[in-house]
């Protein structure tokens, strides 16, 4: 009996030793090399430009990539050539191990352009490799003067601290960059009289009862100072700040009377400077320290604006007149510098902006955003956010599967509903879909916010034309 | 001799029998219970009969028969605690009387041990290993003036072994475990060698060493492991894996009138924390990936000194116990990126992640008159605690928090024995304190044994819990938050009452019976909570606020009948929690109860013990907000049953215990109790378990 029972444990916990095993060998990538750029605008090469091949990772061994040129409307040797030159219009260019990256040079042999219509496709045929190999991701490039046909993008929003706005336009494949901080007020262009603040530092405004600005003193605007700001978790504090859906007519300061008398002084909070300490990985330091407290008092003059602003404790005040720019959402002004200055470009040259943002959550009031992205609602540029299902998915998403009448008046498509900041990861289960200012159709997907070192402030994003 | 009085005459009770000890190692089934020695709130080593509290012993013969490693093995059987193991930190917390680990405490040999968050609150169960251990003693209700502060709930008091009968023992194990189904040599299971020396150097010189490497590979579930590359919850491990190392020495000088000894300890834990988050980084370029996890390293180090002298001066002077002890814990952490494709390691950071070094001596001095009525007990007791946490570790604005605690408390007590029936325990201590303002616990006890064989003990004691880091230091303030902690904060103060009402009955030679009906309440005053203390903008703040109320009643039976012992219990208890702090709360009692039963049959013929273990734990009530009203939340009862069997071989030189724990197989217990935090959804299930598993111990003594 007393052997049996043992004789039964022992066997039990063989039975279980053998039947547990689990396999965990960590499965690889194959080896790639891709096109770094979907499309190239053959306008931006008036003489030649360095073709750029990016491997999936450094080349263990020696080997050997084959590109196939095939021209539309041009032909090799006449409107373009490569160096080294073509073979049968097959490019061979060898590489060596332990480099992860190649270059060859496109030569333009029409400059000035005669001919819009001339367009030169290269595509990835072979890669000669010991090691198992694949032909995928960008495996084409297209040289011509059409609009982009996608990228991957990583905006220099610039790590934890997210100083920078970042402008891009999807079409063009361009970013610009401008501090988060050099502006305060934004004076509209448009139709209205309407002034915006920099929520990007936290800005926030409350109309006064004066309309004398050199009457407003720290005393008589010490009561509110505690409520006019962001993250104060009342809900009524959405008033300071411009409604964040970006509809011009929702802007926290009134818009701009012709009757001066009905122009009230504002208290401003001017926000925080752009944070410089470097936080966990992870995490962010977007505020530093407080910007102090302006006042203003906005009137119009004609077709431009008459800006009147002080320090707290002034009993004088600067003035300065502001025209607006047809071209540009905004005319920009800074009180720190008191100069008007560039941030953003002309409204037309940018569809999507990542920049820290003023958001507000419903019953809670406003709160400060990081890693925002904004579509140009100003100048027209709409989208939606579109769910992943078994039957729709980033790549099959057609024009087709375009719904205009779920094109939003917000600009806040993407917002920061695109990020897990508790996981490091963006969400998968949804992507984009952005109408520009020329009309074209863009899927977007969001990849990452962190960079490989987990790092935030990196964002990462790939977007395709639909067509 | 007979073997009862060879128990009394063991170490513990000291300077009544000369000569050296006669303690055997294995107390088997045979020993009567009702003579259990105890040493916890004592001013002598006594018997459980004579002692003016209520003190639950677990010998070592229940941690033999449940081949306990360590006290998490062990006390999830015993009635009001209860052990909540943390998968995601590896920790396995505890609460008595629905209280957390932070209002009671673990000592050693009358002392409380170091653990990184603390000294003797917040040990991790698990960190406690039990392999040179006498006896566990589990006193429940506010022990202020015996143990100071943090002794709210109760305490736990782990009574090492000191003496030997043999010249030279020698006992090397292995111990081999299942988690739940998963068990291979190379990376699943529990892998458990230990040996053990014991040698006389002469009949006052005793010495010991052991080394023990508890290797638990974690529990993989349906978790895929370090070298998972996607990001959808499977990499890492349901419960983490961790290996600790334990080397203990004790090194003991004994003569008729005292007794020296020395013990050191170094603990060792590294507890592997792999990410469930993966980082993908998919270039659309190449349509390839580079997977990256965040994954961590937490290495825990003890090293625990304790000197103490006992004894009496003269034959029937002064007796004294006082104890010097040096102890520190240390938790590291490595943090890294780890390129899973790779399997690479890059952007490696170490930091000390928490830690606690204190300086530490007790001692309590009695019978300064000699008065069979009357004992006085006086004693002191002083720390000094320089406390360590990082940023990292909480909301601490950035900065490494680092403080030192200086305590000094005095406590006497008195014990009259009015007459062989009634006697009573009055005690005060203060503690004085660097940080706080002087608080006092009280305590009164009293017994009252019945000519019937009854014994009725009323025991009234008061203890303080101080304030955490993350209470006092707490400090985050941005755009969108501001949440303080609160320098200011009192100590919370906890208060309780027990009722024993106890019989022990003797039918005859082969069978004995005890039974026990305790009765209890217990409250926490000023418990701390966060509030808001400001709307607009919103300030959250740790205030003392709260009150936290429990009652309950148990029975508790024990009997003994030839080669059979048996024990049932059940205890039922209400807890009401006086929610100042919430917007919504509800204070009425939610009730909830707890079975358990155990026994043993021995058969001496064949060197063999069957024992089971059963403890059911009902269903618990809590009251948690859903959408704006409070719901009675309810955690789904559950059991936890265990079976070995032990048997000797080889003229009883080799020991080998088989069996199987958690024979129900409990994974996840469903529960609505889990409220919502600022920034997650409310469980739904929590892990109790990693399901039915077996083990096997082969035990050798060598014993010269």
């Amino acid at each position: 009996m007393k052997s049996k029972i043992l004789q039964l444990a022992l066997f039990l916990i063989l039975f279980v030793t053998a039947s547990c095993e689990k396999d965990y060998t960590v499965e690889q990538n194959p080896f790639v090399i891709a096109f770094e750029r979907q499309s190239i605008d053959f306008s931006t090469i008036p003489d030649q430009r360095e073709m750029k091949l990016i491997f999936s990772e450094p080349a263990k061994t020696d080997g050997k990539i084959s590109i196939k040129l095939s021209g539309t409307h041009a032909s090799y040797g006449v409107d373009f050539s490569t160096l080294p030159e073509a073979q049968g219009g097959v490019l061979e260019l060898p590489f060596t191990k332990g480099q992860s990256e190649l270059f060859f040079t496109f030569k333009n042999l029409i400059y000035p352009f005669d001919n819009d219509e001339k367009s030169i496709l290269m595509e990835v045929i072979a890669i000669n490799y010991t090691g198992e190999t694949s032909i995928q991701g960008y495996t084409t490039s297209l040289v011509s003067f059409q609009r982009s046909l996608g990228a991957t993008l990583l905006p220099e929003i610039g790590g934890p601290n997210q100083g920078n706005q970042i402008f891009v336009d999807l079409s063009k494949e361009t970013m610009t960059s401008s501090r988060r901080d050099v502006w305060d007020l934004g004076f509209y262009s448009g139709d209205q009289f309407r002034v915006t603040i920099n929520g990007s530092l936290y800005m926030a405004v409350k109309k006064l009862d004066a309309t004398n600005i050199d009457a407003v003193t720290p005393a008589s605007v010490s009561a509110f100072q505690s409520q006019v700001a962001v993250g104060t978790f009342d809900p009524t504090n959405t008033n300071y700040v411009d409604a964040p859906n970006g509809l011009i007519n929702q802007t926290a300061i009134a818009e701009i009377s012709a009757n001066d008398a009905e122009n009230n002084v504002y208290l401003v909070n001017m926000g925080y400077t752009i944070g410089n300490t470097t936080p966990p990985a992870g995490t962010v330091a977007i505020a530093g320290d407080a910007r102090g407290w302006k006042k203003i008092r906005v009137l119009r003059d004609g077709d431009n604006y008459m800006l009147q602003y002080a320090d707290l404790n002034s009993t004088t005040h600067q003035q300065v007149t502001i025209a607006k720019k047809p071209d540009y959402n905004f005319t920009f002004f800074s009180l720190a510098t008191q100069n008007v200055v560039n941030v953003e470009p002309q409204k037309n040259l940018w569809d999507l902006c990542f920049t820290v943002f003023t958001n507000e959550i419903q019953g809670s009031g406003s709160y400060g955003y990081s890693d925002f992205v904004l579509n140009n609602l100003k100048a027209g540029v709409k989208g939606y956010r579109v769910a992943v299902t078994s039957a729709v998915n980033f790549n099959n998403f057609a024009m087709a599967n375009v719904v205009e009448s779920n094109f939003m008046d917000d600009q806040r498509v993407i917002g920061a509903e695109w990020r897990d900041v508790f996981t490091g990861s963006a969400y998968t289960d949804r992507f984009y879909v952005i109408k520009d200012t020329d009309g074209n159709y863009y899927k977007v997907r969001m990849l990452e916010f962190l960079n490989e070192g987990g790092v935030r402030g990196y964002p990462k994003f790939e977007y395709k034309l639909i067509q | 001799m007979g073997f009862k009085l060879k128990i009394c005459s063991g170490l513990f009770l000291l300077g009544t029998v000369s000569g050296f000890a006669q303690e055997n190692d294995s107390i088997v089934p045979k020993v009567n219970k009702l003579d259990e020695v105890v040493v916890t709130g004592q001013y002598n080593p006594q018997s459980v009969k004579k002692s003016v509290f209520e003190v639950k012993v677990i010998t070592r013969a229940d941690i033999d028969r449940q081949a306990g490693n360590n006290l998490a093995d062990i006390l999830n059987q015993t009635l009001n605690i209860n052990i909540i193991p943390n998968a995601s930190t590896g920790k396995s917390g505890v609460q008595l009387f629905g209280l957390d680990a932070q209002y009671f405490k673990i000592l050693v040999d009358n002392i409380p041990v170091v653990n990184d968050e603390g000294l003797g609150n917040n040990t991790d169960l698990t960190q406690i290993n039990l392999d040179d251990i006498q006896q566990i003693e589990i006193v429940e209700g506010s022990m202020g003036v015996d143990y100071g502060a943090n002794a709210v709930s109760g305490i736990i008091n782990i009574i090492t072994k000191k003496s030997s009968q043999y010249k030279w023992e020698v006992t090397p194990y292995i111990q081999e475990e299942t988690v739940g189904k998963e068990y291979n040599f190379a990376d699943k299971g529990r892998h458990i060698q230990s040996i053990k020396i014991g040698h006389n150097f002469s009949d006052k010189f005793y010495g010991n060493a052991m080394f023990t490497r508890n290797d638990f590979k974690g529990f993989w579930n349906d978790k895929m492991g370090e070298n998972y590359v996607n990001n959808d919850g499977l990499r890492g491990y349901e419960w983490l894996p961790k290996v600790q190392l334990n080397a203990k020495s004790l090194l003991a000088y004994t003569t008729k009138n005292y007794r020296l000894f020395y013990k050191f300890e170094f603990f060792q834990e590294t507890t592997d924390r792999y990410s469930a988050d993966v980082q993908q980084n998919f270039d659309p370029v190449t349509a390839t990936d580079n997977p990256i996890a965040k994954d961590e390293i937490y290495s825990s180090t003890r090293y625990y000194h304790h000197l103490n002298a006992s004894g009496k001066l003269s034959e029937n002077g002064l007796n004294y116990d006082v104890s010097f002890s040096y102890q520190e814990q240390t938790r590291d952490l490595e943090k890294y990126n780890y390129r899973i494709r790779q399997q690479e390691h890059f952007g490696t950071e170490k930091l000390e992640y928490e830690s606690r070094k204190v300086y530490y001596s007790k001692g309590f001095f009695s019978n300064f008159l000699k008065n069979e009525t009357f004992n006085l007990q006086a004693g002191y007791e002083v720390n000094s605690v320089k406390g360590y946490i990082t940023s990292l570790a909480g909301l601490f604005n950035g900065e490494n928090i680092e403080r030192e605690l200086n305590s000094y408390d005095v406590y006497t007590s008195s014990e009259i024995n009015f007459n062989k029936h009634f006697s009573i325990r009055p005690g005060v201590r203060m503690l004085l304190s660097s940080k706080f303002e002087t608080q006092a616990a009280l305590s009164l006890s009293a017994k009252y044994a019945f000519d019937s064989g009854y014994e009725l003990r009323a025991i009234v004691g008061t203890a303080p819990r101080l304030p955490n880091f993350d209470e006092l230091y707490t400090y985050m303030v941005d755009v969108n938050h501001n949440i303080q902690g609160n320098p200011n904060l009192n100590p919370e103060q906890g208060k309780s009452i027990f009722l024993h009402l106890k019989k022990d009955t003797k039918f005859n030679e082969a069978f004995s019976m005890q039974n026990k009906l305790s009765g209890w309440f217990m409250d926490v005053k000023d418990r701390i909570e966060m509030i808001i203390i400001q709307q607009s903008p919103l300030v959250y703040q740790y205030n003392n606020i709260d009150v936290y109320k429990t009652w309950g009643l148990s029975l508790t039976n024990t009997a003994q009948y030839k080669n059979f012992t048996g024990n049932f219990g059940v205890t039922f208890s209400g807890i009401s929690k006086v929610l100042d702090s919430g917007v919504l709360s509800n204070d009425d009692y939610l009730y909830a109860f707890q079975l358990n039963a155990n026994t043993s049959y021995t058969v001496p013929k064949w060197g063999t013990v069957f024992s089971a273990y059963v403890k059911y734990n009902g269903p618990q009530y809590q009251f948690v907000e859903r959408n704006g009203t409070l719901e009675r939340g309810k955690q789904n009862p559950f059991t936890w049953l265990d079976a070995t069997i032990k048997k000797t071989f080889l003229d009883k030189k080799l020991e080998a215990t088989v069996g199987a724990r958690n024979l129900l197989d409990i994974t996840t217990i469903n529960t609505t109790a889990t409220e919502a935090g600022a920034h997650s959804a409310a469980g739904t299930n929590i892990l109790m378990g990693y399901g039915r598993s077996y083990f096997v111990k082969l035990l050798y003594k060598l014993n010269m």
